[in-house]
């Protein structure tokens, strides 16, 4: 397990490589550069090359990568053209927003989606069934950004339900422990602090988590049904076991593989999902940094930022094939 | 990251308490206003954004500011900004001024922050002490600025300079601005989350500071303005900024809040490149402007929440004439006619446009484009994202675009960047009879002499057309009841100005 | 006797569930193959259907709401714009998009799947190492990367959203191509002594047609969300240009005062994805129940 472990996470760093020299080169084409976007309207030419020296720019590209690279395997991502401060410190702060969010969208997806394709898949050609599948098919294609805006007009606007954006209300005075709102309210007992987590979190995380809710019911559904038509099963019901327990005990544990397959296959896009959905809803994680970074050219927070966030999608995969062999011990790593 | 701060401004803070408590009832409600541009972080220098300036000169103190009751600039921090000659100014510091932290503002810190201001890397905002010869401290309260040559506007340059402290900058050098923001302005900073919000914490003790000013004030970034809207709407702001003209009614229609209205001192233009082909005619140039139907897209587009332009400035800024109007009225006829006269029907121009940047401008861009048309241009619309348009305009690589400029109460230094030979590269135009002008004004003292050469400039500039002046937008803010607060043409948000009930 | 009760009761309800299966499939692929006809005919008769010009302006008629029997069946636009007309002629786009990046797409992952799949070795181990670093990009963060920095253009939102969408054609076109390379027709073939090449291209390449078929349905219906979402971040195709994504992202300034702007377009992009991904799923159950992702 541990010679796993280690080969997978080295494996993972020429990956990581790959990838930030990809970015590189990519924002090579940009037209326009953070001194541009940042410095201000009346500065000078002279000006402009001077800070464009200090931040290392007027380098060649490959010695700029290159210092990047080693600067990186020290720990030192570099300082933000913004915001002036170390880009490493910048993304953990914003970090767990990104992560609570995205395993609220998960767990929203999970909790709706498993039921609907358990109800579908256990009663094939109903009404209940075709009704689990609209829904699913629904969630599947609905633009997340066009259901936020639908529901930021409704819940927030009109009828003043929940919060339109942001992620926590001014004065709340939660003492930062995790960075997880949802856990550091729970260590404080501040329920206060809890419910209110909550209510920031409804709105984008149900956004954030149709498309995943949408598939893993499809999955479940398929994976239930293969299950009822299993040889064992049928027995085990012939036998006069309960239909119920029959369901949930072969048929569903069957489909729990499908599902952790299916968060590790969707969690990129969920991540990707962040970018639209914290920029529509104003939530300070790293997805809506990463769309001010690229506004504003700013370089060495892109990097740090798509490795983050390179390396997340990494690090799920890696826990989602641990999680196989829990779920199903016959599956050995490797 | 911001504990540290916390700690030393709640010492601070209790030390203010103890000595303002007696003085009389401060109120404790707070404020949280929705901004539209982000916050960079810590450093006072780095920020070119308007409003945020308005911000860290309530922090640190600027060394003047625009009294918009008297009509010019006033001094802030400082007692007195004089002329002693025409290249040399004399800034003199109050007796006994000190910052949040007890430590007194001496004339070092002035020339310090202007030093930082001029050749720091990490300052945004080197133009605003461009062309100053020396700056040095006579005594502890007193600084000589020398200026290459005749110059008007310095008091202008000097409400842009927060000041620092030396003494501080020397033992932690950047890391002050976040382990010990200590300034000598009305408010005191009292948390930032990049990206997120600022807060501003009153400073009792000031002088500028009312009974009624709000406790603490909260800039929070929401780009969006239906976000804005909806957040005024919910109570979880009490100010929004820029309230677009389709969501006035919703503004209007609300129970707890209304809307505040004031001019821009931004002007809009269509910029016309004269380095490029057709630009170079003066004709073509004057075509555009005849051929814009303002009053339709300020009536439909902009739901009349504008002003016509006559030149590039209006009513309250400098070198506006009441006298002169603006000779491109709409007339397709016209701008026809003046196409045809250079043979240029059906040049093919772009035009470009940014998007979110300024109110409705793609919207208003795209309701151009046949008005350009009908007078004979072929025209095709360019939508860049900003930062892709801002390196270009910049570098002088965009022939005809939609634009706008702010800080215009004085439009000396915008005028001088566009349209002077060498003032930047964005229009690349050249006039020696406009530069004469404009160097005159700048030259000028006394500011009634002053007005009245900036008109002989307008006055020129505008029938030379590199440009036709278009609007300036109606600004409307969005204020809770009970909170009053008077939005200025420029934006800014002094919490001194705020009052809460 | 438990037995022959339970085999008694076994076709009974075999053939309700197979029937009830086949009626759903049966809506599926009618519902889907429905929008996709609506799609084509709406972009290819545009000129025909559009009661407006979906560029014409009329300041004075903007923002007009839905009119069911007046001129605008859909209401206008902040420009006066027919949003009926619009939607109509944005059609054109969501399909030209759609199409490009699944052609340009299954071109560049089969040939890649097939030839890893086909020649294993070196070749396959280094088309394996490709597909996992794109595959380490979050979706549409390496799109908006290179729209954001290359620039805006229809061609180039092609390439930015075909970059990732290769992946799944390479995948399963290469794990059928290593299930089929020792099948006996192929071993046959192979010893009369054909090439490669005609292998793969008599062969190999027919046994996966169906499973691609599958994929594209999928593809076109990602493409245009991408698309959408693209333009929504305002990076997408230039203005001139009418799509829906564009349509719902001028509305967001106009959410509260003219909902009509966000709603139809944004339900032309939801209905259309929806056919897709519905004819993908009943396509997928007639040809190929056992390709399960993607």
């Amino acid at each position: 397990m541990l010679m796993y472990l280690s080969k997978r996470i080295l494996g993972a760093i020429p990956v990581l490589i790959v990838v930030a020299a990809v970015v590189f080169t990519l924002m090579q084409f940009a037209p326009g550069d953070a001194v541009n976007m940042l410095v201000s309207d009346e500065a000078s030419e002279a000006d402009k090359a001077a800070i464009r020296e200090a931040w290392g720019l007027d380098r060649p590209p490959l010695v700029q990568f290159l210092s990047f690279l080693g600067n990186a395997a020290t720990g030192d991502f570099g300082m933000s053209f913004k915001y002036k401060v170390p880009v490493l410190e910048l993304v953990l702060e914003k970090l767990p927003a990104t992560i609570e969010l995205a395993l609220a969208s998960t767990l929203v997806a999970v909790l709706i989606g498993i039921p609907l394709g358990v109800l579908a898949g256990a009663r094939p050609g109903t009404v209940w069934d075709s009704i689990a599948s609209a829904f699913s098919f629904a969630g599947i294609s609905m633009p997340n950004f066009w259901l936020g805006i639908l529901l930021i007009l409704l819940v927030a606007g009109q009828w003043h339900l929940l919060p339109s954006g942001g992620r926590e209300p001014w004065g709340l005075n939660l003492p930062t422990i995790t960075g997880f709102n949802l856990v550091d309210s729970v260590l404080q007992g501040r329920w206060d602090a809890f419910v209110s987590a909550l209510k920031y979190l409804a709105l984008p995380s149900i956004v954030m988590g149709t498309n995943m809710m949408g598939i893993i019911a499809q999955m479940t559904r398929a994976s239930v049904q293969e299950a009822l038509q299993e040889d064992y099963v049928v027995t085990a019901r012939a036998k006069g076991l309960s239909g119920s327990r029959v369901l949930w005990r072969h048929a569903f544990r069957n489909a729990l593989i499908g599902v952790v397959t299916i968060i590790g296959l969707e969690f990129g896009a969920l991540l990707s999902g962040a970018m639209i959905v914290e920029t529509v809803f104003a939530w300070p994680g790293i997805g809506n940094l990463l769309i001010q970074g690229i506004a504003s050219r700013d370089f060495p927070l892109i990097i740090g930022l798509v490795l983050v966030y390179t390396g997340l999608f990494i690090i799920v995969n890696l826990l989602i094939d641990i999680l196989y062999t829990i779920i199903d011990p016959r599956i050995r790593v490797n | 990251m911001t504990s540290k701060l916390h700690m030393i401004l709640a010492t601070t803070a209790i030390a203010a308490a103890s000595t303002a408590a007696s003085a009389e009832e401060f109120t404790d409600k707070r404020v949280a206003v929705a901004i539209t541009e982000t916050i960079s972080g810590y450093n006072p220098y780095a920020d070119p954004v308007v409003l945020l300036g308005s911000v860290w000169c309530q922090v640190y103190g600027c060394i003047t500011r625009y009294d918009w009751e008297a009509g010019e600039f006033v001094p802030f921090l400082a007692e007195s900004v004089e002329t002693l000659d025409e290249l040399t100014w004399e800034i003199k510091l109050p007796e006994g001024l000190t910052r949040h932290n007890g430590e007194p503002v001496l004339a070092a810190d002035v020339v310090h922050s202007i030093e930082y201001l001029g050749t720091n890397p990490g300052s945004g905002k080197s133009y605003l002490v461009a062309g100053w010869e020396s700056v040095e401290a006579i005594d502890d309260r007193t600084v000589h600025i020398t200026t290459a040559t005749p110059d008007a506007t310095l008091r202008d340059n000097l409400a842009g300079v927060a000041v620092t402290s030396k003494a501080l900058f020397d033992e932690l050098g950047d890391g002050m601005f976040r382990e010990a923001p200590f300034g000598a302005g009305p408010y005191m900073l009292s948390d930032i989350s990049i990206g997120e919000h600022m807060i501003i914490e009153r400073n009792d003790d000031h002088p500028m500071i009312r009974a009624q000013n709000p406790q603490q004030i909260m800039f929070r970034i929401m780009p969006e303005p239906e976000q804005r809207v909806t957040a005024l709407a919910n109570s979880e702001v009490q100010i929004a900024q820029l309230v677009p003209p389709q969501l006035r009614p919703r503004v209007e229609s609300l129970p707890n809040a209304r809307l505040e209205t004031t001019n821009s001192v931004e002007m809009m233009f269509l910029g016309m490149s004269p380095k490029t082909h057709p630009w170079d005619v003066k004709e073509a140039r004057q075509a555009v402007a005849h051929a814009i139907n303002r009053e339709a897209i300020v009536a439909a587009v902009l739901q009349g929440q504008a002003k016509l332009l006559n030149g590039p400035v209006s009513e309250g800024q400098l070198g506006y004439n009441p006298a002169f109007k603006s000779p491109y009225d709409y007339n397709p006829e016209r701008a026809r006619a003046l196409l045809a006269s250079a043979g240029l029907e059906g040049v093919e121009v772009t035009l470009s446009t940014p998007v979110g940047r300024y109110t409705a401008d793609r919207q208003i861009a795209e309701a151009m484009v046949p008005m350009l048309e009908d007078a004979g241009f072929s025209v095709s619309l360019d939508t860049p994202e900003w930062a892709t348009l801002w390196a270009n305009v910049q570098q002088g690589n965009v022939p005809f675009y939609y634009m706008g400029r702010g800080s215009m109460i004085d439009p000396s230094r915008a005028l001088h960047q566009y349209f002077a030979t060498g003032g930047s590269p964005r229009l690349g135009f050249s006039n020696a009879e406009l530069d004469a002008l404009l160097a005159a004004e700048r030259a000028e003292f006394d500011p009634a002499g002053r007005s009245t050469k900036m008109q002989e400039a307008v006055v020129k500039l505008v029938d030379e057309a590199p440009a036709a002046f278009m609007w300036q937008h109606e600004m409307a803010w969005g204020v809770a009841n009970g909170v009053t607060f008077n939005p200025h043409p420029a934006d800014q948000v002094n919490g001194w100005e705020i009052l809460v009930e | 006797m438990h037995t022959q009760s339970s085999t008694a009761a076994h076709p009974g309800r075999w053939a309700r569930l197979r029937k009830s299966y086949r009626q759903m499939t049966g809506f599926k692929a009618l519902f889907g193959l429905g929008m996709v006809a609506l799609l084509l005919i709406m972009s290819i008769l545009s000129p025909f259907l559009a009661p407006h010009a979906p560029n014409t302006q009329d300041l004075m008629s903007a923002m007009r709401p839905p009119d069911w029997v007046g001129p605008h069946v859909l209401g206008t636009d902040h420009l006066g714009r027919d949003i009926l007309s619009r939607i109509i002629y944005g059609s054109r786009v969501s399909l030209l998009i759609a199409v490009a990046v699944a052609v340009f797409a299954s071109l560049l992952g089969v040939f890649l799947g097939v030839v890893g799949g086909y020649f294993g070795g070196r070749i396959d181990d280094a088309v394996q190492k490709v597909t996992e670093i794109f595959w380490s990009f979050p979706p549409l963060m390496l799109a908006i990367a290179i729209v954001a920095f290359v620039g805006q253009g229809l061609l180039i939102v092609v390439i930015a959203l075909t970059a990732q969408r290769w992946i799944p054609y390479c995948r399963v076109t290469r794990a059928e191509t290593m299930a089929l390379r020792d099948r006996e027709f192929i071993l046959a073939a192979r010893s009369l002594g054909a090439s490669s090449w005609f292998v793969i291209l008599h062969h190999i390449l027919p046994n996966v047609t169906l499973s691609i078929i599958v994929m594209t349905s999928f593809a076109m219906a990602n493409a245009i969300i991408a698309e959408a979402s693209l333009s929504f971040l305002g990076l997408g195709v230039p203005p001139h240009i009418t799509t829906w994504g564009g349509m719902l992202s001028d509305s967001r300034a106009y959410i509260s005062s003219a909902w009509w702007m966000a709603l139809f377009p944004g339900l032309a992009i939801f209905l259309t994805v929806l056919g897709l991904n519905l004819l993908g799923d009943a396509l997928r159950n007639q040809f190929d129940p056992k390709l399960k992702s993607h």
